[in-house]
């Protein structure tokens, strides 16, 4: 059977720079599945490969065994991809239910709807409002974002994902610039995301990706270096060398 | 009138445009700021170079010295004091400073002179005409043609050949990577911003003869000087040379060949351009 | 009983954004009043209704949709010179159908320049907004046969508005009321697009496009469409120059009219509905007291102003007012 999501031979380069070099991907269905890797290895690059913010210069991005190497980024959320980003893209002026009813609404179809106004849409109201309350933002819902504490911030990022409804969700470096006593909601967030969901976190941090991920990928210099489960990820001898270094040591 | 003669009086114009445009491109490329007021700078140097020929009766070369360091040491004062505070504001703010800007000296200047176009008394040998063996023409707008090109070459060597220079060209392609290699863009950009601001005000004090000088100046060529930027490029000294003769030939012919809807033709090939090709004709794109 | 929680409150708030409030009564009954209180200013609030209006349309690209144009008057001189040239050339001098033939040309060049233009962003989407505007002006300075040229087209004459109140050129009574219609209808359009889903999802195209992408919404097609929408309304303002006015000429395409347009909206507070009224009103009242007696001293004015509000005060009057609102309640509170 076909992965969920899958790349075949995928390449990106800017100019003489290859940022990606064919890389074949698996993602399974409710996979846990985290990709780490020294900076500039590339993993930002795949995540926007996978999303559609970049185009491939060769290769193949599939859902499902459906072809979206072409497809516009609308197409793919469409289709179950979303991802959050490394630094916060959020609504700033606006409130936190507010950005995360635009996500609801977009994924309903009714983001285009002219003539009816947005409080009236009780369906996307209450799903956002949901979606606050999973992720223990409730309290902040009537707040704008640009006066939340970063943590909080990082937990808008995803509950704007998950309003998507996505299948396949990409985390990039969620835990990122939160001072460590906060990261454990964060933690709590990621873990309590729903079984069917196939989740790819890039992280840096070795404690949360060996807790969280069943399968974990290893990015060298736009290339895959290695794959498998964490025990034999983290006993890799050249895996250690390349990137672990002392972390694994512990 | 044969073509040679049409062709000189358009690079003429276009060379006018290009001394008082090229530092407006470099500036736009180094910060990104939409600076709308740049044509302001460059009518304060025209009426200083008026009024220290009228007021101080100093020779016409004299003057042009001293506008050029009036501005841009004006030029300095302002970056210091007011852009400065705007280089991470957004693109309308810039834009709502830059047009009060220009309000407020389009003003002032009426204020202190009237509206009147101002007219500079060139010296003997400038007026008349050249023989150029092929051609007689005006000696003034050879002497333009000259000035262009030396400026225009200077400022590529200079841009070519000098450390600045390559940093200045490093920090347009790159600001980022280019602070990261400690170059510092904030006094870069001061430094041009003195060198554009003293351009323009020789601009407006060579070109008063073409262009005329009245407080109407910065609005009436805003487009023209945003024209040359973005066809030739941001921050591409050569490229707005080019599009600076460019569209100075252009607009001479088409006012010659079609007196009333030259003009527009220049719009709709800025248009279409610009749609091609986003980043000027001249212009390496971006990322 | 309990209070609701944040959540809920929140919830209810999004809930009862769009709901009119009483305060927004006060323009309209403002504009009553006028009507009767001060007959001999009618010709001036007209050209202060219209002016509400242009900035109105403006407000929806600029202020909601974060496009900053500096050739919206391109859209207002398109509508001006459509009912121009009908009334002048095609003998169409009907007021209500001239207004619609207006939107229809105005939004027609929005959406087609809009197509191609909002692929870009930044300064080139600037330089290309003012050369589509200069395109037009040019082509009304070269058409001197169907547009007059620099002279524009001067005593065109209107029939009566629903063939009952005749445009009056000496007191504007039946303009005044007209044009403060034709902007209630156009701003409850305009209202209700703001609180939609699409206006909010114009916000966010405003606040973050890249997010915007990434939920999956067809960011440029939303542009288009708020684009020639705001590009019709501006149209009909025009449209309302000519016919109050019974001339149209080259200032209504030029950039002085669209800096000045930007000016007032960004002086009222943009992304706010009623900044344009709130500009509009300061603008035009000040220029009429003073820009006649010290047209100069008026410009210094409006130029400090700008470099002001540019520096410090990036959200107009209403932004300073809400402002101060906000800690009068919380002093209040406490």
């Amino acid at each position: 059977m076909a992965a969920l999501l899958e790349t075949r031979q995928l390449c990106k380069s800017f100019g003489a720079l290859e940022v990606a070099r064919d890389i074949d991907f698996r993602l399974e269905r409710g996979a846990r599945h985290a990709l780490i890797g020294p900076n500039g290895a590339g993993k930002t690059t795949l995540v926007n490969l996978l999303t559609g913010v970049l185009p491939p210069s060769r290769g193949a991005v599939l859902l499902e065994g459906e072809d979206l190497t072409a497809a516009p980024q609308a197409k793919r959320v469409k289709r179950g991809i979303a991802r959050t980003f490394q630094i916060n893209q959020l609504f700033r002026g606006l409130t936190v239910l507010d950005n995360v009813y635009i996500a609801v609404a977009e994924r309903l179809g009714a983001g285009g709807s002219m003539f009816r106004p947005a409080g009236r849409r009780a369906d996307v109201i209450a799903e956002a409002s949901g979606l606050l309350e999973t992720l223990k933002l409730e309290g902040d819902a009537g707040r704008r974002i640009h006066e939340l504490p970063y943590g909080r911030q990082r937990l808008v990022e995803i509950a704007i994902a998950l309003g998507l409804k996505p299948r396949v969700l990409l985390l990039d470096e969620p835990a990122a610039g939160i001072p460590s006593a906060e990261s454990h909601i964060l933690l709590d967030a990621i873990a309590g995301l729903p079984k069917e969901i196939a989740v790819l976190i890039i992280e840096h941090d070795m404690d949360l990706v060996f807790r969280f991920a069943e399968r974990i990928t290893v990015m060298v210099s736009g290339a895959i270096f290695a794959e498998g489960p964490p025990a034999e990820i983290a006993a890799n001898r050249e895996v250690r060398a390349v990137y672990l270094g002392s972390a694994a040591d512990v | 009138m044969d073509l040679i003669s049409i062709a000189l009086g358009g690079l003429a114009a276009g060379m006018v445009l290009f001394i008082v445009s090229v530092g407006l491109s470099v500036t736009m490329g180094l910060m990104g700021f939409v600076n709308l007021a740049h044509g302001g700078f460059a009518m304060l140097g025209g009426y200083v170079i008026v009024q220290a020929m009228k007021v101080w009766g100093l020779p016409f070369f004299a003057a042009l010295a001293i506008g050029f360091v009036a501005i841009a040491a004006l030029s300095v004062v302002l970056e210091r004091l007011l852009y400065a505070r705007l280089y991470r504001a957004s693109e309308l703010d810039q834009v709502l400073f830059t047009i009060g800007l220009v309000l407020v000296m389009i003003a002032s200047i009426t204020l202190v002179f009237g509206p009147e176009t101002q007219t500079v008394v060139l010296p003997e040998w400038l007026r008349g005409q050249t023989d150029l063996g092929f051609i007689r023409y005006r000696t003034y707008s050879l002497a333009i043609i000259a000035a262009g090109v030396l400026l225009a070459l200077g400022l590529w060597l200079g841009f070519e050949r000098t450390r600045i220079g390559a940093k200045i060209r490093a920090a347009v392609d790159n600001r980022r990577m280019a602070e990261s290699l400690g170059v510092d863009v904030g006094r870069l950009f001061t430094l041009t911003f003195a060198l554009g601001g003293g351009l323009a005000a020789l601009g407006a004090g060579l070109g008063a003869e073409i262009l005329g000088l009245d407080p109407q100046y910065p609005l009436r060529y805003l487009i023209y000087f945003l024209i040359v930027v973005a066809v030739g490029g941001l921050g591409r000294v050569t490229g707005v040379f080019f599009a600076a003769a460019l569209i100075g030939i252009l607009d001479f012919v088409l006012k010659i060949q079609f007196p009333k809807g030259g003009t527009m033709f220049i719009y709709a090939l800025t248009l279409v351009l610009l749609l091609w090709r986003p980043q000027g004709l001249f212009g390496r794109r971006a990322g | 009983m309990t209070a609701p929680g944040p959540g809920l409150a929140a919830a209810r708030a999004l809930a009862e954004r769009h709901r009119v409030k009483w305060w927004e009564a006060a323009p309209w009954l403002a504009g009553i009043a006028l009507f009767f209180l001060l007959p001999s200013y009618l010709a001036f609030g007209t050209q202060l209704v219209i002016t509400i209006l242009f900035a109105l349309s403006l407000d929806l690209v600029m202020g909601y949709a974060g496009i900053v144009t500096l050739g919206h008057a391109a859209f207002f001189g398109a509508g001006a010179y459509t009912v121009g040239m009908l009334a002048a050339h095609a003998g169409w001098n009907e007021p209500l159908s001239g207004l619609v033939a207006a939107a229809l040309v105005a939004g027609a060049i929005g959406l087609a320049s809009g197509y191609v233009l909002l692929r870009t962003q930044g300064l080139t989407l600037l330089m290309l907004t003012l050369c589509t505007m200069a395109l037009l002006e040019e082509s009304a300075n070269m058409g001197h046969e169907y547009t007059g040229s620099f002279d524009g087209m001067p005593g065109l004459q209107f029939q009566a508005i629903l063939g009952l109140f005749p445009f009056d050129l000496l007191y504007y009574r039946s303009q005044y009321l007209y044009a403060l219609v034709v902007l209630f209808v156009c701003f409850v359009l305009v209202r209700v697009l703001v609180y939609s889903p699409f206006g909010q999802s114009l916000t966010g195209i405003r606040e973050n496009v890249l997010r915007m992408h990434a939920v999956g919404a067809p960011v440029r097609a939303r542009l288009v469409i708020v684009y020639a929408v705001s590009a019709a309304i501006a149209g009909v303002a025009g449209a309302l120059f000519t016919q109050a006015n019974a001339y149209v000429n080259l200032a209504t395409l030029g950039l002085d009219r669209a800096a000045g347009i930007l000016i007032i909206l960004i002086l009222g507070g943009y992304g706010r509905l009623y900044g344009a009224f709130v500009g509009a009103i300061a603008y035009m009242v000040l220029e009429h007291v003073l820009a006649k007696a010290y047209p100069t001293t008026w410009q210094l004015g409006v130029g400090l102003l700008l470099i002001a509000v540019a520096l410090y005060a990036r959200n107009g009057i209403l932004g300073i007012a809400d402002a101060l609102w906000r800690r009068l309640r919380a002093a209040v509170a406490r």
